[in-house]
């Protein structure tokens, strides 16, 4: 695998907040899941959301380009307000990658195809061109031997990084991960953190929600604990792992851990 | 499907060998048509003299039904969104319509569409158009509980996988739903389209010159009805071999993951 290109756009902007958050609710029925979270993430930052299953943090990630609406509280992401006017949510859209647990790979396109759909539909990019550029992701993430090849024909990890090189095809300013590895043989996880270890030391912003501990420690600059719909905790993997006070924490790292 | 599969080469993709036999099942429809007449003509009486006879009658119901399945399809699809709607109304127009086609006779609404339409609508069709509108309505309210459950099979995360890249709603139907449902609904609507092209010898009843027509025709005039049916029968189980070898290869062309 190659290093991915630098994604970072000098030092000087990692100060500026990308995506702000303030007391973000939502409900499901009846049911409070996020319950007042504000946080902000920085260009260039790799932030670890871990909690629970349970605690929102899937919702929360998946709120930043709204395929969960928040009913309360707003989020700003590169200066669009993401609200239900849809124009402001293609927008976001374009400049938010995600990727997903169960890969979502359309199962009737090839890997090729699957890369290029978005840049030739959304940016109208050629097709030769997407195509170029498609192979470039695809060398980047080790696929690009597999290129013809269908979804169903490909192992969950290179389904997995089939999908990164889908998500970086629109060249997002971000990228959200959903539980990525979980739905993973073990023998797979390593080949899918790796290339996201890449893609983080090539300064892209990053929120990955993971129980992957390991990822958390080694490439993190913050981690972001979710209990029951709020943060509890956010800190520097240093910190957090190195001296967790709260109770709770701990009870979840041990959990975790063994 | 398989016969003609079979003699492909094995080296040839899927894709390749699916669409070299869906020319040959098209090809061979519209060789069967031109040479029906020739060699029904050397048939003994009372089907030789009524040959050409029997050769546009099973034109038109080719015809027939063509061209009421491709309406049925727009019509289906639309009924389809109908029920799936956000929208209520558009929902209980869906169902309504699915509801009174199914539950009446064909030849009622043949009948409907040919006598009783001129009498509301300032519209009076000739009796192919007739059969057409109402066939199409027919085959409609059926394809819409296929292609409805074939768009109920798409996996959410497909969607959220390309609204996510930005793609529109229209784009993410266009390129990932419909490909995929379309996949699923096709054994249905196949079974529909063959269901249709025998359905349509009910348009005999208005007047159309259409296969059924001609065989009633020739019956009568001959007073020998098993040649007759025989030769029938015959020409529709060799259309609807047609249509299933088309669909058999139409669907190992999208079946991707190699199910068959």
């Amino acid at each position: 695998m190659t290093e991915f290109a630098s994604f970072s756009n000098g030092a000087e902007s990692k100060r500026k907040p990308l995506i702000t958050a303030r007391n973000i609710q939502k409900h499901f029925g009846s049911a409070h899941v996020i319950k007042g979270v504000s946080t902000e993430f920085y260009q260039g930052e790799v932030a670890v959301i871990i909690g629970a299953s349970g605690s929102g943090k899937s919702t929360f990630l998946r709120m930043l380009n709204r395929l969960e609406a928040h009913d309360g509280g707003n989020i700003v992401i590169d200066g669009i307000e993401l609200d239900a006017n849809l124009k402001h949510i293609d927008a976001v859209r374009r400049e938010v990658g995600m990727v997903f647990q169960s890969f979502n790979l359309f199962s009737h396109l090839t890997v090729l195809d699957n890369v290029t759909l978005a840049p030739r539909r959304v940016r109208k990019t050629p097709r030769e061109q997407a195509n170029r550029e498609a192979m470039e992701l695809l060398a980047k993430v080790g696929m690009s031997a597999h290129a013809h090849k269908y979804p169903h024909q490909l192992s969950g990890g290179q389904q997995q990084r089939v999908a990164i090189a889908r998500s970086l095809a629109m060249q997002p300013k971000v990228m959200l991960f959903d539980e990525p590895t979980s739905a993973l043989d073990p023998e797979m996880i390593k080949e899918v953190l790796d290339v996201m270890k890449d893609l983080a030391r090539s300064g892209m912003t990053m929120i990955v929600v993971t129980h992957e501990m390991g990822f958390a420690r080694e490439v993190a600059d913050r981690v972001i604990f979710f209990e029951q719909g709020k943060i509890l905790e956010e800190a520097p993997p240093e910190e957090f792992f190195g001296n967790a006070q709260n109770e709770r924490i701990r009870a979840f790292l041990g959990q975790i851990t063994n | 499907m398989k016969a003609t599969l079979a003699i492909l080469p094995r080296s040839w993709s899927r894709e390749r060998r699916s669409a070299v036999a869906i020319a040959v099942a098209v090809f061979g429809l519209v060789v069967f048509l031109w040479v029906l007449a020739q060699v029904l003509a050397v048939m003994p009486e009372p089907i030789g003299s009524a040959a050409e006879q029997f050769a546009s009658g099973a034109q038109i119901t080719v015809e027939l039904t063509v061209l009421s399945g491709l309406v049925g399809l727009v019509v289906g699809l639309l009924a389809a969104f109908g029920k799936l709607s956000k929208f209520p109304p558009a929902r209980w127009l869906a169902n309504f319509y699915i509801w009174v086609i199914r539950g009446t006779p064909l030849l009622v609404q043949i009948y409907f569409v040919f006598f009783a339409l001129p009498d509301i609508l300032p519209i009076e069709l000739p009796d192919f158009y007739s059969a057409v509108v109402a066939l199409a309505l027919n085959v409609g309210a059926y394809n819409a509980e296929a292609i409805r459950a074939g768009i109920l099979a798409v996996h959410r995360g497909q969607v959220e996988a390309a609204r996510s890249l930005g793609l529109s709603p229209l784009q993410t139907f266009r390129d990932i739903v419909f490909p995929q449902s379309f996949r699923v609904a096709l054994p249905s609507l196949v079974n529909n389209f063959v269901s249709l092209l025998k359905d349509s010898s009910l348009a005999s009843a208005i007047g159309v010159v259409e296969l059924m027509n001609i065989g009633n025709r020739v019956r009568s005039s001959s007073y020998q009805a098993v040649p007759v049916l025989v030769t029938t029968a015959v020409i529709y189980l060799v259309l609807t071999s047609f249509m299933t070898q088309v669909s058999g290869a139409i669907e190992r062309q999208l079946d991707i993951e190699n199910h068959k």
